[in-house]
């Protein structure tokens, strides 16, 4: 059955959006991430307008969080007070990402903003994923474990002012690198329509040195609270939201994501981060064709909102 | 609303003979377009009469359904080095988001290209009211004019007019459903021997309905309220779900 789109103004077959919502879930079960990064350009493919593809992906993103941010709070596995810190680095950076997403369609460089930070950041995160994934692989083949030790040395970053103490991470350091990752990760979502988990839990990790076991929940928390404030932005500042779409992606989502839970515990973690990086990759090397490859057509048509 | 109306209907008698109007009748299937949640486009028939088609000459009939003027951005792909982006751009104002025509016979056939023009008849003939641009803008215009035909929201039909009776005839208008809301107009145009001798305008009013237009409206006067709710759906159904996960295990 056709369903009508009120926001985006179109109809679409509500199993194939469901379905949508219920692949990504399953992906973000098995692999631990938002999805969003696969969902906003699936959208895009599926002929969602790329403005409403991207501020809509951000509620399904705080939907498919939540479930995985009570669970770590259950543990006390929440940095609350880093995860408050970040999110409000991330606050001012959904608030420009947001001014700048309008601009940029106002300038009908929209699409070409998209698609060219997804490739430079897909293509990023998932060779550097590739290669530490297969590094892994190679070591435990070898018999040897993977060394994670890298804890001791000191980045330069540590050395900036505003220190502030962070009970549950152990740690001392100043507050600029967490809200300036929070402000990075806050834009990507008001642009790209990602919750950053991609960026985040890195950053975490190898940056700012926190403990893994609050990684996850830390991050979670703070993706929740800068894909919320997106959606609002977005829906006062340009009209994006589709409620009917975010309802059946997350319908979608929250089912998918259960299975995907399930498959995720009979692989390995190493098998998995070498088939998310493939993923990231084969996704970022799809728009790196669509920018460099003669388009078919060469005119595009926008109505201007009025 | 209604004075526009009223202003295009003065504008028709007073280009045409004065009895004219008699010689054609022209009415809708249908006012009204709801769009519902289920909706997926629709068919509309314009259907009318001529009343004295045996003068002598020629008849013609061109029915046109013109949606609401919209100003529309038209973007030209170029390749700066590896990469093709978006570069020159032409703003056209007054073009309708939606235009068919339906006619007895090939346009050219029907009526001289000046007669067509003066009447924006033919999609060859749609020009926007104004156009903001460095270049030369008819590529530009010829490019929207073929995207909105890709797009189902343009077309032409010369054999589109389908007569039941010598008097009596009926057209199919496809409204997709990508169209945009707002008030349209059928034009019915009788021609005789190359020259208007007849025209009728209906207005017609494509709108959503019930859910669609309150979660239209609210997003657009309260969109505070509207994001807010989103979040909590989001929020909501992500807590029911780890809850509903949690009891399954």
């Amino acid at each position: 059955m056709e369903l009508y789109l009120p926001i985006a103004e179109m109809s679409v077959h509500w199993l194939i959006i469901l379905g949508m919502g219920a692949a990504i879930g399953f992906l973000s079960g098995l692999f631990g991430v938002g999805g969003g990064f696969l969902l906003t350009p699936l959208l895009i493919f599926y002929g969602v307008p790329s403005t409403i593809a991207v501020a809509t992906t951000a509620s399904h993103i705080t939907a498919s969080s939540i479930s995985g941010a009570l669970a770590q709070w259950r543990k006390r596995a929440v940095d609350l007070k880093m995860g408050l810190v970040m999110s409000a680095g991330g606050l001012a950076g959904t608030v420009f990402g947001v001014w700048l997403f309008g601009v940029m369609r106002r300038s009908g460089q929209m699409d070409l903003v998209v698609a060219s930070s997804y490739v430079i950041l897909l293509g990023t995160v998932g060779g550097l994923m590739l290669n530490e994934s297969l590094a892994a692989l190679r070591a435990v083949r070898s018999g040897a474990a993977a060394s994670a030790a890298r804890s001791g040395k000191h980045l330069w970053l540590h050395g900036l002012p505003f220190k502030m103490r962070f009970r549950q991470s152990r740690l001392y350091i100043s507050v600029i690198p967490p809200v300036a990752i929070g402000f990075f990760v806050g834009v990507l979502s008001a642009i790209m329509g990602v919750g950053g988990g991609f960026v985040v839990v890195p950053a975490m990790i190898y940056l700012l040195r926190m403990p893994t076991n609050v990684v996850m929940g830390t991050s979670l928390f703070q993706i929740i609270i800068v894909t919320a404030a997106t959606t609002i932005l977005q829906a006062t500042s340009n009209f994006a939201v589709d409620i009917v779409l975010a309802l059946l992606l997350i319908l979608g989502g929250v089912i998918g994501a259960q299975f995907g839970v399930r498959a995720g515990e009979r692989l390995r973690g190493e098998q998995l981060r070498l088939l998310l990086a493939l993923l990231v990759l084969a996704v970022a090397i799809r728009l790196l064709f669509g920018l460099v490859i003669e388009p078919s057509d060469l005119f595009s048509v926008a109505t201007v909102t009025p | 609303m209604k004075r526009c109306v009223a202003a295009l209907a003065t504008l028709f008698l007073g280009l045409l003979p004065a009895h004219a109007s008699e010689d054609l009748v022209s009415g809708l299937s249908q006012d009204t377009v709801e769009i519902t949640s289920n909706y997926t486009g629709t068919d509309i028939v314009v259907f009318g009469a001529i009343e004295h088609p045996d003068d002598g000459g020629i008849n013609d009939v061109i029915v046109v359904v013109r949606g609401p003027d919209a100003t529309m951005t038209v973007r030209k792909k170029d390749r700066v080095a590896i990469i093709w982006l978006n570069r020159d751009q032409a703003t056209l104002q007054g073009m309708p988001s939606y235009y068919y025509l339906a006619s007895t016979r090939p346009l050219a056939a029907i009526a001289a290209r000046d007669t067509l023009q003066r009447y924006g008849i033919g999609l060859a003939n749609l020009t926007p009211a104004k156009i903001v641009s460095h270049h030369d803008p008819e590529p530009f215009r010829q490019a929207l004019i073929h995207h909105k035909q890709l797009d189902g929201l343009y077309g032409e039909t010369p054999a589109g007019v389908e007569f039941l009776s010598p008097t009596l005839f009926r057209v199919h208008v496809p409204v997709p459903a990508t169209v945009s809301r707002g008030q349209y107009n059928a034009e019915v145009y009788l021609f005789r021997d190359g020259n208007v001798i007849s025209a009728q305008s209906t207005p017609l009013f494509i709108d959503q309905t019930g859910l669609e237009r309150r979660l239209y409206s609210f997003a657009r006067t309260s969109p505070l309220s509207y994001g807010v709710s989103a979040v909590l759906m989001a929020m909501f159904l992500g807590w029911l779900s780890s809850v509903i996960f949690r009891r399954g295990n």
